[in-house]
């Protein structure tokens, strides 16, 4: 037996208000909830079997929506499903150990939410558009004189000089949306991340932490986004607990 | 907008959630104990979804 650690969150001013959201709430396999706490930091958990520990549909789902009501009442740090330690004493040395680390993390998050923008396009018909011509300089080589090996090799190194170019060429549209889209969010005061290029259609991937009042204003900028980029698609989703902006790795 | 197409985002908004919760948080180095089996996505029901026409149609057609 072992125990299953959904969240660390901060306490409330209320002490009787986590009990009470915790009563309505099953964990894994059905088990009471329960805290554990150091100072003000609180682990909620429950006991689980290690054996029985399995990722299916119901597992996984269940532990997100946990988290999910957790975060509506409490400022909170989502811990990695599966992760499991011994007894409550270890726990609440775990808490101990790592104290500063933990504030430091709830305080960033604290009265915050998740987004996450995906900017979707055709890749195919954006090259098709900014498709570049090699440049003279490699013609100049390409005289009589260089014979047919070296006009194997002069068509290869066209050839990749034009697929570089061409991959610049759409890293530097990216790159463009990217700040476009920084500079439309300064009112919002988000902290973002960006990821580029993560799949061929997926040419940007990324996360924002915002004031949770500042919900609308973001889906009004996206929008705006949208009408300004017709070519390409931007898909929100949100509001997340803060899972990418928590930065703490426990040993 | 068919059902084809609310399901294809369903299904996206599902890995979301499950990038989240097995990959993001806190991590507890050596406690994690995880075993996959019959990983379905389904739809967690509570997420906002924004998301152009355009994109629906793509999805629906599967370009993406």
């Amino acid at each position: 037996m072992g125990k299953m650690i959904y969240s660390i969150l901060k306490a409330a001013e209320d002490p009787g208000q986590l009990p009470a959201v915790l009563s309505g709430m099953r964990g894994i396999s059905d088990a009471d909830f329960h805290e554990v706490s150091y100072d003000d930091i609180t682990a909620v958990v429950c006991d689980v079997q290690r054996a029985g520990l399995v990722t299916d549909r119901s597992a996984t789902m269940d532990y997100a929506g946990v988290i999910d009501s957790l975060f509506k009442d409490f400022t909170l740090l989502p811990v990695r499903f599966g992760s499991v330690m011994e007894s409550e004493g270890e726990i609440r040395n775990m808490l101990e150990r790592n104290h500063i680390e933990i504030q430091k993390n709830l305080l960033k998050v604290e009265g915050k939410v998740e987004f996450g923008l995906k900017v979707f396009c055709d890749t195919e018909k954006l090259k098709a558009d900014r498709s570049i011509e090699p440049e003279g300089t490699i013609k100049s080589v390409n005289d009589a004189e260089a014979g047919q090996k070296n006009q194997v090799y002069m068509d290869y190194v066209k050839k990749k000089l034009a697929e570089y170019r061409l991959e610049e060429s759409v890293l530097s549209y990216v790159n463009s949306v990217i700040k476009e889209i920084t500079e439309c969010l300064t009112g919002v005061e988000a902290t973002g991340k960006f990821k580029k290029m993560a799949s061929p259609a997926n040419i940007i991937d990324a996360l924002f932490l915002i004031k949770k009042e500042m919900t609308a204003e973001l889906i009004r900028v996206v929008k705006d986004l949208q009408t300004r980029y017709p070519d390409l698609n931007f898909m929100l989703t949100g509001p997340w607990p803060p899972y990418n902006f928590v930065d703490v790795t426990i040993s | 907008m068919n059902e084809n197409v609310i399901d294809r985002s369903r299904d996206i908004t599902i890995l979301e959630v499950l990038d989240r919760v097995l990959n993001k948080g806190v991590i507890l180095t050596g406690d994690i104990v995880i075993s996959v089996a019959d990983v379905d996505l389904v739809y967690l029901g509570v997420k906002l979804m924004l998301s152009s026409v355009e994109t629906m149609e793509q999805l629906k057609s599967g370009k993406h």
